[in-house]
């Protein structure tokens, strides 16, 4: 069964007006449930917009979306997906254990079960010992972790991230990639992921959709297919370079229509 | 982390300790320069080119410092045997308890009208211009007003006490910089944040509750503070133009009237109004101190 069945998506802003944009057109992407997708390309093609219309905070011009079989503002209000952002996002006034709890707070959770499962989460993304700190106690990695595990709470079929280790060191980064992977992995959640990195793309996603700018449309759809499981020795692997080299043609030919900047090759 | 938390708390102990003798400090060096002053200025005050800028010096104009202290002392009328500092403290504790009431009221509409306009764009543009004009009416001209409605509610059996219409005046002055305040804070949350609380399906008042007013608190909390201000300044003001008795403002009026025969009385009321609207900024602080201290310490400045 597929989690997202995205058809003939078409978004612009300012519709009708003299300064309308065309953020999206045309859109076909269909993500099969447990598959790791990343979406790339460079600022203004639209990414970033197509995964909020995912999540339904934005409401497509033409169009339709179906997630988990229902949809988008349907699965938006059973809460089928969490969200993670570059910025944290976290609540700087809630200790890292209540910012996990909110989304089960707005889910009527009553105290015990909420605290269980903050727990269990904190486990999860390895900060134990962290549930009583503020988030501006902790470094700029831990707060990621703390995000995705606020993301993933109400154990939701769908992750979907925008840019979460945007911020981050490139040490951080690799570590945070290697864990999302083994809690996916877990969890058998699907993920929807917005990146500027070309190797974090190719590392993470069963396929890379590359997409091009104005109006934003898919230029290419990168099947990764790595065999075995995703370490850190995949790093260093022959077809791990050979992905890596193929979105990047892909993006190259983006370019070659437009003027691109923003695409990170580390 | 434990120990960084200890040093980071000890380093706030040193802070407000060393803030506490500053104070003392301050006020003994005003206290030397006023004395200073009498001691070089002109006794019948001065010019500087031209203009009358140098206030008088003599005892009548300016009394010495102990003089002022001793004031406290002695009878407030000759021949009563009630201390002057009973007088004032009693003055100050009538006054304190209506700006609190002020206080109160003032805020908790300031706090509504922001939330009204944070919800709808329309109540914003429709009230704020309203708020700001309404900061122009002078107090004195509405005093009388507040005073002739407030005599006319009979609510139930109810009525409408002289005390109220000072603290309503009080109001007046406190609910501005609150609703201003806070409607700035009710705003300041992020986009990102919004569209977090939007992805869980949160309802308005639920965001309202979780994110926009927890996000407002840093904004609140300053605008408090001026709101305890203005309303021991409409209260003070309110007293002396209703004419009510037994507070602080109703005491600098009558000791003044005093003032030739006796200076340091009115400076005995004053210092009591000074350190009524200290006592009442010191409440906010206290209030800052708790709704603050699990920020970061760089919001909170």
């Amino acid at each position: 069964m597929s989690a997202i069945e995205i058809t003939n998506i078409s978004q612009a802003f300012n519709l009708g007006m003299s300064n309308q944009v065309d953020a999206l057109t045309d859109i076909n992407l269909s993500i099969a449930s447990g598959e790791f997708v990343s979406l790339i390309g460079p600022s203004g093609c639209g990414k970033s917009t197509l995964l909020r219309l995912i999540a339904n905070l934005l409401v497509p011009t033409s169009g339709a979306i179906v997630v988990n079989g229902k949809s988008a503002k349907q699965a938006r209000l059973d809460q089928d997906y969490g969200m993670a952002f570059q910025q944290s996002g976290l609540f700087e006034w809630r200790t890292v254990a209540k910012n996990i709890e909110l989304p089960l707070e707005l889910k009527g959770w009553d105290k015990t079960r909420r605290q269980a499962r903050a727990t269990e989460m904190l486990e999860l993304v390895k900060l134990s010992d962290f549930a009583n700190h503020f988030p501006w106690q902790l470094s700029g990695g831990m707060q990621q972790r703390v995000a995705i595990a606020r993301a993933l709470a109400v154990h939701p079929s769908l992750l979907l991230m925008d840019e979460p280790f945007g911020a981050l060191d490139e040490m951080t980064r690799e570590h945070m990639q290697s864990e999302l992977l083994s809690i996916c992995r877990a969890s058998g959640t699907t993920v929807v992921f917005v990146t500027h990195s070309i190797p974090e793309a190719v590392y993470l996603s069963n396929r890379v959709v590359v997409m091009s700018p104005r109006p934003g449309r898919v230029a290419e759809i990168v099947d990764v297919s790595i065999e075995g499981e995703r370490n850190d020795a995949t790093r260093d692997n022959a077809v791990f370079f050979q992905r890596i080299t193929a979105v990047r043609e892909a993006l190259r030919g983006v370019e070659m229509s437009d003027h691109v900047r923003g695409i990170e090759d580390r | 982390m434990t120990t960084v938390a200890t040093i980071k708390k000890n380093r706030e102990t040193v802070r407000r300790v060393r803030r506490a003798i500053l104070f003392v400090v301050s006020l003994l060096f005003v206290a030397v320069a006023w004395e200073l002053y009498k001691a070089v200025g002109p006794e019948a005050g001065g010019k500087i080119f031209g203009w009358k800028l140098l206030p008088r010096s003599n005892n009548n104009a300016m009394p010495h410092v102990w003089d002022m202290l001793m004031r406290y002392n002695r009878p407030e009328l000759r021949g009563s045997d009630r201390k002057i500092w009973s007088v004032v403290l009693a003055g100050a504790w009538f006054s304190f308890r209506l700006a609190l009431v002020g206080f109160a009221i003032g805020s908790t509409l300031g706090l509504g009208l922001s939330i009204l306009m944070a919800r709808f764009k329309i109540a914003e543009r429709g009230i704020l211009p309203y708020l700001v004009v309404s900061q122009t009416v002078p107090l004195i001209a509405l005093a009388p007003l507040v005073v002739s409605w407030g005599g006319k509610l009979h609510i139930a059996g109810w009525t409408w006490p002289r005390w109220m219409s000072a603290a309503v005046l009080g109001a007046f002055l406190a609910f501005f910089p609150v609703a201003v305040g806070a409607l700035k804070g009710l705003t300041s949350a992020p986009l990102a944040s919004h569209e977090l609380m939007d992805s869980y399906a949160a309802s308005w008042w639920q965001t309202l509750r979780k994110l926009r007013f927890p996000a407002a608190i840093p904004f609140i909390v300053p605008s408090l503070k001026l709101a305890a201000s203005a309303s021991v300044i409409g209260v003070v003001v309110a007293e002396i133009s209703t004419g009510l008795k037994g507070g602080i403002g109703r005491l600098i009026i009558e000791y003044a009237r005093e003032a030739t025969g006796d200076p340091a009385k009115v400076f005995t009321a004053v210092f009591g109004a000074a350190a009524l609207g200290l006592a009442m900024s010191g409440l906010v602080t206290l209030a800052d101190i708790y709704m603050m201290r699990n920020r970061p310490k760089e919001a909170s400045a």
